[in-house]
């Protein structure tokens, strides 16, 4: 599903998060929002959530303008940086818990709910786990969870803040790419936050630089890398700093990209 | 989150065994017994004692005389109305705490420091100034006794007044209870349950509430604690009728100035009772917050 | 969880359902003064028997006992008393000031009022060990004296106004060696309770001080309830005329109903059968003949009576209003 932001204004006092953002995710893209903190991209995604209001501007969900409709109502599966799992629940009753809430006339069958929390632990490879607290769980496990507990409603958008955030450089790297793949396969609408360039670089099919509540660049991994469109873009990628070895080694490998020589030159220059 | 729980069971096992294990904040062995002998005698001195005093001179004349204090029409009036008073206010202070406590810690509005000063309140002015101001408003002379009067509604001088009484003296101990807790807690499990497609009921019920449980349950037991115990604030809406508005504190008074020191010292050892089983509740309720605390503090 | 919510609803409809079975049958409330207790426990059940042999009513009693100037603030302030037994005629003056008594009262019943009598005497330790035979005798140094606020108890009045009268007729006495005499006998008070049964409990249960300035009621209940062994009774040269004073509130029992029964309540208090349990409770009775039964159970005393002060009115105006003379003493201790 295609979700469309047009126009999205939001002050916090006198502090502007988000000046006049437009933009378009089209539908089964994995879209990475970059920028450094306090740019505007969590409040965007919680824009697009419904966990905030835009002071201006419209949200369009499928072409439909759903800037009014309640969170509840907008069917979005929302990843929290800190997971914000159901501390007292175990995971598989985190998992269930949306299914559970909804009400009784749309609500599945307590056996149908169990074959379908299952199936989504399976897809996180974390079925063996569904008994466990969240405070018995790695980081890395508590944030598969969240994704499965997200899943379960089946949402229409897939909306993650900073998912990797709290883990370690290790646990980070093997999650991201576990994330991309899960992505490949269920091709469900998803933005996630991040302010780590490489992660954005590698993660996502579309990478949006936000600076200062507005947006600095769209475009493809590659595009941004080889041809920045504003001095913060090159100097928030960091391309100076780490050479060729790193992009092309640690970055882009994962995606088969090709990086020009030049990139590198003129960003080194 | 261990801020969160530092209310409930700050003095556990957890934080000070950091202490000891830290040579930098490690005091000499003789200061640590020191001040635990310091402490625990003087607190051994102060309040156990008194406790022991309380059994004996209620059972000096034996269980007969103890047993027929207890049962004594207007004993057993005094413990009903005490009940009755908590029993009111206690449900009420637990609505009205949770309420407080939630829209102080979950939501930003004006006059917020205000709500939580007049929280804070009934903890600073003196229990018979708090009863004072029930005979100022409900008082025949007060602002609105004189129509209560023609009305024939009394509440001074009556049980309305003494479960006023006795719900404004509580009233600090819940929402006192919950707000650090559900600060420190944040918004994000709210959140998500919203965002999962729950109803606000449905989220409060399922995730808040279960969050908060264990200070609640702690919030609840001080203030019955308290609701049962009360007596300056009481004392001055009772009357002291004697069978009809007389608490268990007002009651062991009238019985201690008859000469009926056992009898006094009977009602007097169940409510002494009552302050070791809200020991006992409360150890039990601390232990168990303890227990899920510590598994959270793995986390991080 | 919802099992305890259930719980508390279910136990909250049973409170209401407990509250309302509690009225029924005509009652009468008694507010009286700290010392009464004993007495209205024995008058009750009498009076209850009468009325029931008499009308075939039955009626039942509650009873509220405190100082006596705080039961009058709390009549005032709305505690629906049918009757007042007070330690004072002030007391029921200042009820009467608010309307809630006809300002007549003190001529409704007989001997202004007051249907028992009783006067201040000094309870002191066993054996006397310091030789206080009269009230002279507080004022000398390292004599430790117990007595209530004049400012919040009846009784306390009494004493103030005892030692006052007996200066004052002392050769060469004024009301200014009245008041150096009074000063000096505060100076000598260790705990100044709120209330007549505080003190007696300061004194005879915590066992502060020398002598304790009581009713003589009072007096001779403590040593019966606390043992002969162990206090003795002084009756001084000269003591005061306590008048405990009685009143219907007439505001309230034309409410509620209950003129006719709380009026014959007061009355009852007259009849031999009344008097004779205020002076087994060591109240001095009214009745001539009553009295001179217990003539031999009291000490003899000279009794100035509160005439002699000009009346309540003068007499709190002149000692116990704010800034009034025991203000100046006890200010100036």
């Amino acid at each position: 599903m295609s979700i469309q932001v047009k126009n999205i204004n939001k002050r916090f006092g006198d502090f502007v998060a988000l000046d006049n953002v437009s933009l378009d995710f089209p539908t089964g893209e994995l879209t990475a929002l970059l920028g450094p903190s306090g740019c505007g991209k969590t409040t965007l995604l919680r824009v697009i959530a419904g966990l905030e209001f835009a002071d201006s501007g419209n949200v369009l969900l499928e072409g439909e303008d759903a800037s009014d409709t309640h969170v509840r109502e907008r069917n979005v599966g929302f990843v929290f940086q800190h997971y914000a799992l159901f501390r007292h629940m175990n995971v598989f009753d985190n998992v269930a818990y949306g299914l559970r809430m909804k009400p009784r006339k749309t609500r599945p069958a307590e056996t149908e709910i169990k074959r379908k929390v299952h199936d989504l632990l399976n897809l996180v490879q974390l079925d063996w786990l569904a008994d466990r607290f969240p405070s018995q769980l790695s980081g890395g496990q508590r944030q598969r969870i969240a994704l499965a507990r997200a899943l379960a409603v089946e949402p229409r958008v897939l909306l993650l803040d900073e998912p990797f955030g709290a883990l370690d450089a290790k646990v980070r790297k093997e999650l991201r790419q576990w994330l991309r793949r899960l992505h490949d396969e269920l091709h469900v609408t998803s933005i996630f936050v991040t302010h780590d360039q490489e992660e954005a670089l590698e993660v996502s099919d579309r990478v949006v630089l936000m600076n200062h509540g507005k947006v600095e660049q769209i475009g493809t991994a590659q595009q941004v890398v080889e041809t920045p469109a504003t001095p913060f873009v090159s100097e928030f990628l960091d391309l100076r700093d780490h050479g060729p070895e790193w992009l092309i080694a640690a970055k882009l490998r994962h995606r088969g990209f090709e990086l020009k020589q030049a990139t590198t030159d003129r960003s080194a220059a | 989150m261990s801020g969160a729980t530092a209310t409930l069971a700050g003095h556990g096992g957890s934080v000070s065994s950091r202490y000891e294990d830290s040579s930098a904040t490690r005091e000499p062995t003789w200061v640590k017994w020191t001040l635990v002998t310091i402490s625990l005698s003087f607190f051994s001195f102060f309040l156990l004692l008194p406790l022991f005093a309380v059994f004996t001179e209620a059972l000096r004349k034996g269980w007969d005389v103890y047993w027929a204090a207890l049962v004594e029409p207007d004993a057993l009036s005094a413990i009903k109305l005490t009940l009755i008073a908590a029993a009111i206010a206690v449900p009420l202070n637990l609505v009205f705490g949770v309420a407080a406590a939630w829209s102080i810690s979950k939501f930003q509005f004006p006059g917020k420091q205000f709500l939580i000063t007049l929280i804070d309140l009934p903890f600073s002015v003196s229990p018979v100034v708090a009863g004072l101001i029930y005979v100022l408003i409900f008082g025949r002379q007060g602002w609105i006794g004189g129509w209560l009067m023609d009305h024939d509604i009394k509440i001074l001088f009556a049980i309305p007044g003494i479960v006023l009484a006795t719900t404004f003296v509580t009233f600090p101990f819940i929402a006192r209870e919950l707000i650090p807790l559900m600060e420190a807690q944040g918004k994000e499990e709210e959140e998500a349950s919203i965002v999962l497609g729950a109803t606000g009921l449905q989220t409060f019920w399922h995730v808040t509430l279960p969050n908060i449980k264990w200070g609640l349950i702690y919030g609840v037991i001080l203030c019955n604690a308290r609701a049962m115990g009360e007596f300056g604030a009481v004392s001055v809406v009772s009357g002291h009728i004697r069978g009809e508005t007389n608490t268990m504190p007002l009651h062991v008074e009238i019985l201690y100035n008859e000469y009926q020191f056992a009898a006094a010292f009977a009602v007097a050892s169940l409510l002494a009772l009552l302050a070791l089983l809200t020991l006992a509740v409360k150890t039990f309720v601390e232990w168990q917050a303890g227990k899920s605390n510590n598994q959270s503090d793995k986390e991080e | 969880m919802k099992s305890t919510f259930t719980r508390a609803l279910i136990s909250l409809s049973l409170i209401a359902g407990l509250v309302a079975s509690a009225s029924a049958q005509t009652s009468l409330l008694n507010v009286s003064y700290d010392p009464t207790r004993e007495l209205y426990q024995e008058f009750n059940p009498a009076f209850a028997k009468y009325w029931k042999a008499k009308t075939g009513e039955d009626v039942a009693f509650k009873a509220s006992h405190g100082g006596s100037g705080k039961q009058a603030r709390a009549v005032i302030d709305g505690l629906e008393a049918d009757v007042v037994t007070l330690a004072l005629g002030g007391d029921i003056d200042a009820i009467a000031d608010k309307g809630l008594i006809a300002p007549d009262w003190q001529k409704r019943l007989p001997h202004n009022a007051a249907p028992y009598s009783s006067t201040i005497v000094f309870l002191v330790r066993k054996g006397n060990p310091k030789g206080i035979k009269d009230w002279g005798d507080l004022i000398k140094p390292g004599v430790e004296i117990i007595t209530p606020n004049p400012k919040t108890s009846g009784g306390a009045r009494w004493n103030y106004l005892a030692a006052w009268g007996y200066a004052k007729q002392l050769k060469g006495g004024t009301d200014a060696t009245a008041q150096e005499f009074v000063k000096k006998l505060f100076a000598n008070v260790k705990v100044l309770d709120s209330g007549a049964r505080g003190s007696t409990t300061t004194f005879v249960e915590r066992g502060i001080g020398d002598v304790l300035l009581a009713w003589e009621n009072e007096a001779y209940l403590s040593v019966k309830e606390l043992g002969p062994d162990k206090f003795e009774i002084v009756t001084p040269s000269l003591s005061i005329l306590a008048e405990p004073s009685v009143s219907v509130v007439d505001k309230v029992v034309d409410k509620k109903g209950t003129r006719k029964v709380a009026t014959a309540y007061l009355e009852y208090l007259y009849t031999p059968e009344g008097q004779d349990i205020a002076g087994r409770n060591y109240y001095r009775p009214t009745d001539k003949k009553v009295a001179a039964k217990y003539a031999s159970q009291l000490g003899k005393v000279n009794l100035i009576t509160i005439e002699n002060f000009g009346g309540w009115a003068n007499v709190a105006k002149v000692h116990f209003s704010d800034g009034g003379t025991f203000d100046q003493i006890y200010a100036n201790k």
